[in-house]
């Protein structure tokens, strides 16, 4: 318990920090938000009065403090540019950025998974020897080629999916969930899901592979052969079930870091997510925009990470108890 | 957003730009008379060119740096430094005495196929200070014959004003200019039929006309098209690029810039100028808007009298500024009456203004009342208007919906106009290609490749336009050696548009010597071309105007000094 409210005062700091420095580092940037949308027939009483309606001619210290009252209220502001709350524009995009994320990340985690206790268990085999190159040079492979090759194979090429966006053009649907519950979307998430998971899936292979390696030559997988255990279910019960746990961990902090990491796949797809609106926030100066959305991310990501240490804890009592 | 914005200071130079082009204290002092006119001229600082990231314009970036090259040769130190989009804006348009040149486009729209725009505001030097003329031009005969060309009804008196505005401007040189590009878009002539996608000029096939007239050939009638950014803004009291081509569509204007770049009526019957500072317009009957209320003419007053409130419609202002009166004087009938002659007024601002519902857009604006907030930065929502299209949906980052309005007088012949977020132009090319777009509306990746596409896929026709807008290299005119017209001259002459267009542009533009393109021939001054290159007649002028070279830098004139100082 006292382990767990550490943990959630630590998650609490790292928070308030992400948030200071975000406060800040858009203030100190060169370039003005005023730019997004002045003419060249305004004066510069009205440029004045602009920053004005945003706060933005008030002290540091006293936006710092209405910037945190709010925070502490939901209320991420309102976009500079576009004159629409926050909150309700990233609601917009992150439903797209999650499901995206999820997809491939449960992809990438489940093949990563097997596919790295498969090539443990066949160690010095032609079919290690062969995979191991694939799997690092699909990791290293600049994931906008990656997704280039797929839309011109499958898209272009074959025509069984549609290049971009998260559904077809005109297509309506009766809610959110009947969009992202329904088929032409499921089409649409298919080859940035694929990218995105080739790109992932390296780390678990390999992840999994070594430490497969390490546990296999652990006393109980030694005492599961000797009891004449199939080695299949050596492989996947004993072996691989005490080899997962650093792939909790991988999976947590991948979370986090897919979330807002996409912005490559997000273009090459069209795909309406949380990447795109960050860089264009940030190429527009938009603070509130920029900030609500890596304060979003970042608070995925620190989330992420307290799951995968309470995950851990269950996962191995050892950790919880403090002993290794 | 607006072609050209201005910001204050957020520009960081490097310490060396700094000290090799430190502002001079102002533009009187910066080639002041030595003491004595017979010693040397001081040698002419390290200059710097600001220019947008290559990834922005390649061509404009590639232009710039043979531009560089040749005036390297003519004993310039100069280089480019390279800025973001925001920087250059801010540095541009709000520090004006803080650099030395930049690359610039101005970018064409419909209402600029009246000259009046860019031939007035560019080089005026009432704007100097904090409006267009943002190169500090100042000239009183060329104001004059700029002011004279506004007020001038008769249309060959005016078109004799507005080239001899561009032979001044060609002898002075403010800018270099460089090229019109030429703009490729392309349609799939197996959905549309050819004969009604029609080009508009300075403009292209994404124009009003083709996207109401355009006739499908099968039982698709949506027209699937491209953009390659996100839209911010949604409103008819608002001017913005992408946004504005769904306002066009959503709410319509008294007037209408047609094919030919020449002002028809739209939602007016009729227009005539009933003397030199009124014109009467008889509006159209039987108007409705999307929700199923008349046009009235309190509507369309209103329209006009909304963009008056300076402080909420800062952007939709200056297209009634010259407005001093409007009042209904028949029951179809309004009577215009402006503070000065405008002979553009029926392009500039009948073909501008949008009619609005007054029923929707008074209760906003009383609602703002006493509040520091702008009308133009509202994101309404419901989006009514009376235009041909009406507003289904708007999903951010993905698509804007608009369906046929079967209740205007004339409903466009497709069913749905849905614009696509596409920021991947090899995407938009395969999209084109396996007929998920079926119109491609902008195309920023390399023309050549988009004009092979035909030759694999027949059905697909691509139009490329030459554009009214312009790209240029522009001199800060208060900041010697800007400051002087045979110094800008030499520059200009150096630089060969022909090379230009063929290695920066691959043939995609048109050599430009004025801020008319030639895409509107009736305005256009066809001597206006400088077309440049030749280095030795470059050198000469400098050479006539006193500059020497001293171990291969170039000096002022005899006598003349640089003052230096902080910004």
């Amino acid at each position: 318990m006292t382990r767990t409210l550490k943990r959630l005062a630590h998650m609490v700091f790292v928070l308030w920090a992400i948030a200071s420095i975000l406060f800040l580092l858009f203030r100190l940037l060169p370039g003005d938000p005023t730019l997004a949308y002045i003419d060249p027939s305004f004066t510069d009483d009205q440029r004045q009065q602009i920053l004005r309606d945003f706060g933005l001619d008030k002290p540091l210290g006293q936006q710092y403090l209405i910037y945190f009252g709010n925070l502490l209220h939901g209320d991420l502001g309102i976009s500079f540019r576009q004159r629409l709350p926050v909150l309700g524009l990233i609601f917009t995009t992150l439903p797209n950025t999650l499901l995206l994320t999820v997809t491939a990340l449960v992809v990438a985690y489940v093949f990563g998974g097997l596919f790295g206790a498969v090539l443990a268990w066949t160690r010095r085999s032609r079919f290690e020897a062969a995979s191991i190159p694939l799997v690092l040079a699909t990791r290293a492979a600049p994931d906008f080629w990656v997704g280039m090759v797929l839309l011109a194979v499958f898209a272009f090429g074959f025509g069984w999916f549609p290049a971009g966006g998260a559904s077809s053009p005109g297509a309506t649907f009766s809610s959110q969930w009947a969009r992202v519950f329904s088929v032409d979307f499921a089409r649409h998430l298919v080859l940035p899901a694929a990218t995105l998971a080739i790109y992932l899936q390296g780390l678990p292979v390999l992840l999994m592979r070594s430490n497969m390696l390490e546990v296999m030559n652990e006393e109980f997988v030694t005492m599961a052969r000797m009891k004449g255990l199939p080695e299949r279910t050596v492989m996947l019960r004993h072996a691989a079930r005490n080899a997962l746990l650093p792939l909790v961990t991988a999976f947590a902090l991948g979370f986090g870091a897919a979330v807002g990491g996409n912005v490559v796949i997000e273009t090459v797809f069209s795909w309406p997510g949380l990447g795109r609106m960050l860089v264009d926030a940030v190429q527009s100066s938009d603070y509130p925009l920029a900030q609500g959305a890596f304060l979003l991310i970042a608070a995925v990501l620190v989330t992420m990470n307290f799951v995968a240490d309470m995950l851990y804890g269950l996962l191995d009592p050892r950790v919880a108890h403090g002993r290794h | 957003m607006p072609d050209m914005t201005r910001a204050p200071s957020g520009w960081t130079p490097t310490r060396r730009a700094l000290l090799g082009s430190s502002a001079l204290l102002a533009a009187g002092l910066a080639g002041r008379p030595a003491e004595a006119a017979g010693t040397p001229g001081d040698k002419i600082r390290p200059i710097v060119l600001l220019s947008k990231p290559q990834a922005n314009d390649p061509s404009l970036f590639q232009a710039a740096q043979l531009a560089v090259q040749q005036w390297k040769k003519l004993g310039l130190n100069i280089s480019i430094q390279v800025v973001s989009n925001a920087q250059q804006n801010a540095v541009v348009w709000n520090e004006r005495q803080k650099w030395d040149a930049t690359t610039w486009e101005m970018v064409g729209r419909p209402e600029r196929s009246d000259p009046d725009e860019l031939v007035f505001s560019l080089f005026n030097s009432a704007l100097a200070d904090n409006g267009y003329d943002f190169v500090g031009y100042v000239n009183p005969e060329y104001d004059r014959v700029a002011q004279a060309q506004r007020q001038e009804l008769d249309r060959a008196k005016r078109q004799a004003l507005v080239k001899e505005a561009q032979d001044i401007i060609k002898r002075d040189q403010p800018y270099a200019f460089l090229v019109y590009p030429r703009r490729s878009a392309a349609f799939n002539t197996a959905v549309w039929d050819a004969s009604t996608v029609k080009t508009e000029a300075g403009i292209g096939i994404r124009n009003f006309w083709t996207f109401t007239g355009a006739v499908p050939l099968t039982d698709k009638k949506d027209m699937v098209l491209n953009c390659h950014v996100e839209i911010d803004y949604i409103n008819p009291v608002r001017m913005d690029v992408i946004g504005s081509w769904v306002t066009d569509l959503v709410w319509d204007k008294l007037t209408r810039v047609g094919l030919d770049g020449e002002v028809v009526p739209w939602a007016a019957e009729s227009f005539k100028w009933t003397g030199d500072t009124t014109m009467e317009v008889v509006v159209r009957d039987g108007m409705m808007f999307h929700d199923n209320t008349p046009v009235t003419m309190g509507d369309v007053l209103y329209s006009f009298e909304l963009p008056t409130h300076k402080d909420k419609t800062p952007q939709f202002f200056p297209f009634v500024s010259n407005i001093a009166k409007v009042e209904q004087t028949g029951p179809r009938t309004v009577l215009f009456t402006l503070k000065a002659p405008q002979a553009s007024f029926p392009t500039t601002t009948l073909s501008k203004i949008n009619l609005i519902p007054k029923h929707v857009w008074e209760p906003l604006m009383a609602s703002m009342q006493g509040k520091t907030d702008m009308l133009e930065n509202f994101n309404e929502v419901a989006h009514i208007g009376s235009g041909p299209f009406k507003f289904a949906h708007w999903r951010p980052s993905e698509e804007v919906m608009l369906e046929r309005f079967a209740g205007h007088w004339q409903p466009p012949k497709m069913e749905r106009w849905i614009m696509r977020i596409v920021p991947n132009q090899e995407a938009v090319l395969g999209m084109l290609r396996t007929g998920e777009l079926n119109f491609l509306a902008l195309f920023t990746g390399d023309p050549r490749v988009l004009a092979e596409v035909p030759k694999q896929v027949p059905q697909i026709t691509v139009v490329t336009e030459t554009d009214m807008g312009f790209q240029f290299l522009a001199f800060n005119n208060r900041r010697a050696p800007f400051d002087d017209p045979a110094f800008r001259r030499a520059l200009s002459t150096s630089i060969s548009r022909p090379l230009l267009v063929t290695a920066a542009y691959n043939g995609f533009a048109v050599a430009a010597g004025s801020c008319v393109s030639t895409a509107l021939p009736f305005w256009h001054a066809e001597d206006s071309l400088l077309s440049g290159g030749d280095l030795n007649a470059a050198k000469k002028m400098l050479e006539d105007a006193g500059y020497t070279l001293d171990g291969g830098a170039l000096r002022y004139p005899a006598g003349k000094r640089e003052t230096l100082a902080s910004n």
